[in-house]
């Protein structure tokens, strides 16, 4: 097979591999990280792949990639050194955030360290109104003073963030152009290229996170390209962004800042293609994995953006309320909330009885007490092995010993016998607690934006999204649960699913009345040419044209679609009622026609109509022997010898729980007031019976 | 500590349903809300209370407000006595006929029934833009009386079994000034409410009326327990502790706050006996909010993640004379008690700072300071306030935080080009002032200065700042911050503002309202500063070799590869410095 395509998802643990035959057969292997050189382990596995499948890597085509590689930077603060360039007046912007902080009653809360250290923040005379004009023309000779500094500090890159510069850019345009002579060799960024966008600490901050995580990605995506090549492979890479679309590895290279989110993206970007494919319009993603649980939605098929993402921000929901947590990043993020609570999280009794799980993960090493690595305390694992709910020999398909009897133990030791209970009654108790913590973060995903869970089917996946997520769905009122095949490598099928898109906006200030359609028109026309570029699409791109736009005077923004794409009397008018619906649908209340409504921002969407996604997508199935044991289904049930089985065994006919389905990459629990099938591609689908408490 | 009824699984269980619930609440509001004083500064604060009044869980808003709701729902049901039926929703604001805070602060409360029986209350809070009186936003510092601060509500029924009380809302409506956003507001607080009694009733629907009101008896037992357990970690003793207003207007007398901690066991009292009488200016604060300030001090010093519910209130006592400043009687005017309360929590930090020495921070920059430009500007009217929040005092650990919110309001600064968009006024500069941060081995934050250039014809302005006369305090041998200093600049003419307005003073067109805060204060002695961390904030230009020198003893040098430390010398100077001490 010529020009085939090939995913890896790298992660800090293992690397996945993914591929997708003609027919639409999906094969996927594991192997482990490499984190001293990422593309030694992603040769190996695509090499393993290849030859299970009689390819050769010599005529892979292309390999669309998932990598932490920017998240990483910023978290372990490895980026580039950066120097930032600020309107005079100003350099304290990034420092200062916007004040809150993410934590409540905490006099000992520390901010995250500004991105450019201050002696890197330096100021230049200039001066842009908030109707553009210019009130102080640049001082040309402020940056080549600026450029000095930075020469001689050895930072890598550069950001230019001004006032105002969303209306007028040529002032950082005529920066930028200075830098880029005086510094070659530097990464410059502008926030103008980076968020068009009115805010001067989102965009600076924004625009400074692009400058810091630039030259590591470039090195990185360079090394992976040269690493690829020398092994014989001549494939494109394509990145997956945070906002779900993949795109060429040079356009990343323009604006390495959106991926930073891109492998918990690929894994909703897989749910999304599932649920059209199953003509499903609205359903919650729950991805359970070692260290966190990860909730997001989709809405009319679609994924949704979070209006405010910062990198490194607490999990909290507290954290997510207030913000100030880390770092803004304001470009098309998919939004999704996120727990410190997994399978390796520890358990514990706080000083006056109180049962908390995590944040805290006992991670791969010593990992939980059931590994027998030296973990002395109990984690979720733990207690879902004494309820029998995971294996009590081993994990991952045979590959991780468990000692069943270490749980036990642990759990006795730090709960149960504390409180005086079962060791049974405990580990179900923990299993419930962990529930209870993931589902006020998908709660609070869901009503920030007036939606009831109940209204939504689940997709779970994730090595514990099984294991977990009848439970979950249960409290959320959610009726069906739907376990993709693949579950534990979710993520690296979906970014075989993904399109390759761009998300591209222009800041266009103009009352919607007063409009000048000629100027929005011309506006979109170049931000075609922007995408084009960005996807490196020969032809036309498939484009989705928006508006962003709000009620004057008001602080909060709205993205419209914008049908046919062209702005008139008749589309201004329609855009107006659409913006007044959705305001009523998003927030509960709209203006009347009294309130002019301003746009703020011309937005293009586009996407490659030559990138074809597969259109099927099968598995091959492998029998297995059917056992059972005991499960300890909380009181009400008690033990119930349970019948475990593979996923081949669960057939289309509906089957009544209690039932469990081991697989190589993760768990599927079907409590005994459930039942399950398996629909025509592949899913697990768990039935919950309503009203059951 | 064992013998609660609820099992502690499903006791954890129950506090992140509660949890859930105030965060439905709270997002409700951050959702529907029309104003962004609420929407964006978040000055609003949700709770789910029990049928006495009791709180079992609030969002995570505003701590100031968190801990004053027991209070106004003990006055509202003993006001209603039985006249609560299902679709009633409350209101009030007013400081004294229902245990509010200020007016502009109006609850809503609405009951949950189940089964026919009162089974608790979904209450919130919210800060309105404007509810009326001598200045715009109802936020005066100059009023003599509560009556001259807008409309005064009682416990009143804003929608009567169902039904809308359509004379309360005409009432409304034309006393104030913002009437879309405070109606709409009022509505954003109804649908929270709606939300939070709506998810209760789901609540004992699943598990049974009993067991929920056991678990809120648990939680509550638990949340007592966990903080009687925090304080008892304490060291016994009487602490005390002084702090300062500077005062109102152009001869500005000081207004004392005296505060003394008695920990005993597991108990606090508090006590601000000796406080000043109360004051013919918006400062009072009402003893709820008294109350309020001293919960949030206390929450702070403990280090275990205690639940917000009442519990962990009933281990603390406050108390305070009638007729002072933190327990005024009425018609003692409140519009502007919050500074009166961001200052109580200085002065509690000031008092604990002597039994938990590792939990609080040297004093900061006093809270938010509310500069208000109002005037015309191409024949309408504008009112520009804004919340702008000040830096940390230095502690045990950590230099003060370069800008933070204080403890006692989490809100964001306004970003300084939404501002320009919508208000005749350009900022001219908004950073960080080298030099000011309290000395101390760890440093306070540095001042944070704002300019404002006015660009209409004329307007008026307001300020609240604090902290000239009285800057903030240092601790354990750590220097004071820098005082706060407001300068009014017209062309070559600059006069100083005093820190507290009595009334707005006129702008003119092209007028520069420079507005500097004060700094934290240091904590321990500053000849204790490794030199490494003066040096590193001399190369981030937080402070001067002048400066390194003048307040640490560290001399710097600059060469040609940068600045350096010159360690004879310094080892010298601070000889020299500790001999003279001497």
């Amino acid at each position: 097979m010529k020009g085939w395509r090939l995913a890896s998802d790298i992660g800090g643990t293992f690397t996945d591999i993914a591929f997708i035959a003609e027919d639409g057969l999906l094969s996927t292997i594991k192997v482990p990280s490499t984190p001293q050189n990422y593309a030694s382990g992603v040769i190996e596995g695509a090499k393993a792949l290849a030859s299970a499948r009689d390819l050769r890597i010599e005529t892979m085509a292309e390999m669309a990639h998932g990598c932490t590689v920017a998240t990483n930077a910023i978290l372990e603060g490895k980026g580039a050194r950066v120097a930032l360039l600020t309107t005079a007046g100003f350099r304290d912007v990034l420092e200062l955030r916007r004040i809150r902080v993410p934590k409540l009653y905490e006099p000992l809360y520390v901010k995250p360290l500004p991105l450019a250290a201050r002696d890197l923040r330096l100021e230049v005379r200039e001066r842009v109104g908030a109707d553009g004009s210019v009130v102080v023309p640049l001082v040309e000779d402020d940056v080549c003073k600026a450029a000095e500094v930075i020469a001689r500090s050895g930072a890598e890159a550069v950001a230019v963030c001004f006032l105002h510069s969303y209306r007028f850019p040529d002032h950082e345009r005529r920066a930028g152009a200075l830098l880029r002579k005086l510094l070659p060799g530097c990464f410059v960024t502008l926030s103008v290229d980076v968020l068009p966008q009115i805010r001067e600490y989102e965009r600076t901050s924004t625009t400074v996170v692009n400058a810091y995580v630039g030259p590591p990605v470039k090195r990185y995506l360079e090394g992976m390209e040269a690493d690829l090549a020398a092994a014989g492979c001549n494939a494109r890479i394509s990145v997956m962004q945070s906002s779900g679309g993949s795109i060429s590895s040079d356009a990343v290279k323009d604006k390495p800042a959106q991926i930073v989110e891109c492998g918990p993206a690929a894994g909703v970007v897989g749910a999304a293609h599932l649920a059209r494919l199953l003509r499903i319009r609205n359903a919650i993603t729950f991805d359970m994995g070692g260290t966190t649980a990860k909730g997001s939605l989709i809405e009319d098929g679609d994924v949704i953006f979070a209006e405010n993402y910062e990198i490194g921000a607490s999990m909290s929901t507290a954290g997510a309320i207030a913000g100030g947590g880390g770092y803004a990043l304001k470009l098309p993020v998919i939004d999704i909330a996120e727990v410190g609570a997994g399978g390796g999280s520890i358990v514990r009794l706080d000083r006056a009885g109180a049962i908390k799980v995590g944040p805290d993960s006992a991670g791969a090493a010593p990992g939980p007490a059931a590994y027998g690595l030296g973990g002395e305390e109990p984690t979720v694992t733990d207690a879902n092995i004494v309820l029998g709910f995971l294996n009590q020999q081993s994990l991952a398909g045979g590959t991780v010993r468990i000692d069943a009897g270490l749980s036990r133990a642990s759990l006795e030791r730090t709960i149960a016998s504390p409180l005086g209970m079962s060791v049974h009654e405990a580990a179900y108790g923990v299993h419930e607690v962990a529930n209870a913590t993931m589902v006020r973060a998908i709660k609070a995903v869901t009503t920030y934006r007036g939606r009831n869970p109940r209204d939504f089917a689940m997709f779970a996946f994730g090595g514990n999204g099984g294991v977990h997520g009848a439970s979950i769905a249960r409290s959320l009122e959610i009726g069906r649960i739907y376990v993709p095949a693949a579950a534990g490598v979710f993520s690296a099928v979906g970014l075989l699913l993904a399109e390759k898109s761009v998300a591209v906006a222009s800041a266009f200030v103009a009352r919607l009345d007063e409009l000048d359609y000629t100027a929005a028109e011309q506006a979109y026309v170049q931000l075609q040419r922007e995408a084009e570029r960005l996807l490196g699409v020969s032809g036309k791109a498939r484009c989705m044209r928006q508006v962003e736009m709000r009620y004057l005077g008001q602080a909060f923004e709205l993205i419209i679609d914008l049908d046919d794409g062209h702005l008139s009397t008749e589309a201004r008018s329609e855009l107006r009622a659409r913006f007044d619906a959705e305001h009523e649908r998003r927030f509960g209340h709209r203006f009347d026609e009294h309130n002019a409504v301003e746009i703020v921002a011309l937005r293009l969407r586009a996407s490659d109509p030559d990138h074809v996604v597969p259109a099927r997508l099968r598995h091959a199935l492998k029998p297995s022997e059917t056992t059972s044991r005991p499960v300890w289904f909380g009181k009400r049930y008690g033990f119930i010898e349970t019948a475990v089985v593979g996923r081949a065994e669960v057939t289309r006919e509906r089957q009544a729980g209690p039932v469990i389905v081991e697989e190589y990459e993760g768990t599927t629990v079907v409590p005994p007031d459930a039942s399950v099938f398996r629909d025509e591609f592949d899913n697990l689908v768990v039935d919950l019976q309503r009203g059951v408490a | 500590m064992r013998n609660r009824k609820t099992d502690p699984f499903l006791l954890e269980i129950f506090k992140n349903a509660f949890d859930t619930i105030a965060d439905e609440m709270t997002l409700t509001i951050v959702r529907t809300a029309y104003s962004q004083i609420v929407r964006d500064s978040l000055d609003f604060s949700t709770a789910l209370c029990d049928a006495t009044g009791r709180t079992i869980a609030q969002g995570v808003c505003t701590p100031m407000h968190l801990g004053s709701f027991y209070d106004a729902l003990q006055t509202m049901l003993w006001k209603i006595g039985d006249d609560i039926h299902p679709d009633d929703v409350l209101i009030m604001n007013d400081p004294y006929a229902a245990a509010g805070q200020h007016l502009p602060d109006i609850y809503i409360v609405r009951p949950i029934f189940y089964e026919n029986v009162l089974r608790g209350w979904a209450t919130t809070l919210a800060h309105h833009s404007d509810v009326g009186g001598i200045v715009a936003g109802s936020n005066a510092l100059g009023a003599h009386e509560i009556f001259q601060e807008g409309l005064r509500i009682p416990v009143l029924k804003l929608v009567d079994r169902g039904r809308r009380n359509a004379t309360l809302w005409d009432m409304i409506a034309i006393n104030v000034r913002t009437p879309d956003l405070v109606l709409g507001d009022l509505q954003a607080q109804m649908a929270a409410g709606a939300t939070g009694a709506r998810a209760m009733v789901r609540l004992f629907d699943r598990y049974g009326a009993d067991t929920v009101l056991q678990a809120i008896e648990d939680l509550n037992d638990y949340a007592r327990e966990l903080a009687e357990a925090e304080i008892g970690d304490l060291p016994d003793g009487v602490y005390h502790f002084t702090d300062h207003i500077d005062g109102i207007g152009e001869n500005p007398e000081p207004i004392l706050l005296k505060v003394q901690v008695e920990i005993k066991g597991s108990r606090v009292v508090i006590d601000w006996d000796g406080s000043s009488p109360q004051v013919a200016g918006g400062v009072n604060a009402t003893f709820p909010f008294t109350k309020a300030c001293a919960y949030a001090a206390l929450r702070s010093v403990m280090k275990a993640d205690v639940p917000n519910c009442h519990g962990f209130t009933e281990i603390i006592e406050v108390r305070a004379p009638e007729g002072t400043v933190v327990r005024p009687v009425s018609p003692a005017p409140c519009g502007a008690r919050g500074i009166t309360g961001y200052r109580m929590i200085d002065c509690l930090f000031g008092a604990l700072s002597q039994a938990a020495p590792d939990r609080v921070t040297a004093d900061g920059s006093g809270g938010s300071t509310l500069p208000t430009i109002a005037g015309l500007h191409g024949g309408n009217q504008f009112v520009f306030c804004e919340t702008v929040m000040g830096t940390w005092g230095a502690s045990l650990a950590n230099d003060g935080l370069d800008g933070g919110p204080h403890i006692g309001a989490n809100q964001s600064n306004v970003p300084v080009e939404m501002i320009e968009q919508t208000y005749p006024i350009r900022i001219e500069q908004y950073g960080f002032v080298p030099d000011t941060g309290g000395p101390g081995r760890r440093r306070g934050g540095l001042a944070i200065r704002r300019d404002y250039r006015l660009l209409a014809s004329s307007a008026t302005l307001n300020i609240r700042s604090d902290k000239r006369a009285y800057p903030p305090h240092g601790l354990f041998g750590g220097c004071e911050g820098k005082p706060s200093m407001n300068r009014l600049i017209s062309g070559d003419n600059a006069i100083v503002l005093p820190v507290l307005l009595k009334e707005p003073v006129p702008m003119k067109k092209n007028d520069l309202f420079c507005h500097v805060m004060p700094s934290g204060g240091g904590y321990g002695p500053a000849s204790e500063r490794e030199p490494e961390r003066v040096l590193e904030d001399c190369r981030l230009g937080k402070i001067s070799i002048e400066g390194a020198r003048r307040d640490y003893a560290v001399v710097l040098t600059k060469s040609e590869a940068g600045i350096v430390i010159d360690l004879d010398a310094t080892q010298q100077l601070r000889q020299a410095r500790s001999r003279a001490a001497e």
